[in-house]
């Protein structure tokens, strides 16, 4: 196929390239069980096992009010200087946009 | 399966100090298909003693000195504390601990501990990608 | 050549629906596809329940494990983007 998309001419040919060239950018990362990390991106393997740096992490979590069960959604965040995640937990990765 | 001539390497480089194994991968001198493998199992060889704190998938917490790792990033713990002890109180009496690296969800590790120049360079010369499909 | 790899190459560049189990769709530009069934896209919307909830440049999707088990489907935009493509295709 020859059409050149954005990607293609960033030099990306597969998947795991589109993380290789976040290495040092900060990064969103999307996990299971409504999680969220935005952080600089030190390392990564082929399982998406990753080391981030400063991070932030958004949790969300949905507490069923008992009575009248509503559903309350609540955003919990914290933060970590360093951060190993392990990889069979990630769903997506987003770079930064590139303009 | 891993040969017992990969094992005697592997003790002789838990001794010998890992950061010079990371070197190693860092100069691209490394290149088979263990090496996705060695980035995070090396890594995590150079923070052994350092505090850590592994966050379980249950969300249990567990902070402790990382005694030992392996290649499937199982972890060893001594001098453990639970996070949130209210919560899990019968951990109480648990000293020391062996985690299955697949219940673990993040680690928390000592920046100061973590050389990020040189696990970048790892990273980035890792050749671990799997064939492509769908292109030509 | 396997067919699904011609099916994949087909699919590159064009606008796709990746489906999560969980239910969260992501719909995007193929950029390219590995083996693992890891993904990445391009101009990605993110849609809950049908509903957009998210905008991201490029994402990388990973593939293959346990339940995320997703799929990818062409997503048909009108007539604009199939035709002349279907005719070099066959």
């Amino acid at each position: 196929m020859d059409d050149h998309a954005p990607l293609e001419s960033a030099g990306i040919e597969e998947p795991l390239d589109l993380v290789r060239l976040s290495l040092d950018e900060r990064i969103y990362v999307k996990l299971r069980g409504d999680r969220e990390l935005r952080g600089k991106l030190h390392a990564y393997d082929g399982h998406l096992n990753m080391v981030l740096g400063d991070v932030e992490e958004t949790i969300t979590v949905v507490d069923v009010n008992e009575e009248t069960l509503e559903e309350v959604i609540r955003i919990v965040k914290r933060n970590c200087e360093m951060l190993f995640v392990r990889g069979d937990g990630v769903i997506l990765v987003s770079p930064p946009s590139r303009a | 399966m891993v040969s017992t001539l990969t094992l005697c390497r592997d003790r002789r480089t838990q001794e010998t100090g890992c950061l010079e194994e990371l070197g190693t991968m860092a100069n691209g001198l490394w290149h088979d298909n263990r090496e996705r493998i060695f980035l995070f199992y090396s890594f995590f060889k150079t923070l052994v003693g350092q505090p850590v704190t592994v966050e379980l998938k249950n969300d249990l917490a567990i902070t402790g000195v990382l005694v030992s790792v392996d290649q499937f990033l199982n972890i060893k713990l001594d001098n453990i504390k639970v996070v949130d002890e209210e919560r899990y109180p019968h951990m109480l009496a648990v000293k020391n601990c062996f985690i299955r690296g697949s219940v673990v969800r993040y680690v928390q590790l000592p920046a100061p501990s973590v050389d990020t120049a040189l696990l970048q360079d790892a990273a980035r010369r890792e050749r671990q990608q799997p064939a492509a499909v769908g292109r030509k | 050549m396997e067919p699904t790899q011609d099916f994949t190459s087909f699919l590159l560049g064009r606008p796709v629906i990746v489906k999560l189990n969980s239910g969260v769709d992501y719909r995007g530009i193929l950029a390219c596809l590995d083996g693992y069934m890891n993904i990445a896209l391009e101009q990605t919307e993110e849609y809950v329940n049908g509903q957009l909830k998210n905008k991201y440049g490029d994402t990388f999707i990973r593939g293959n494990n346990g339940e995320l088990l997703s799929y990818v489907s062409l997503l048909t935009l009108g007539n604009s983007y199939s035709t002349g493509k279907t005719a070099e295709y066959r």
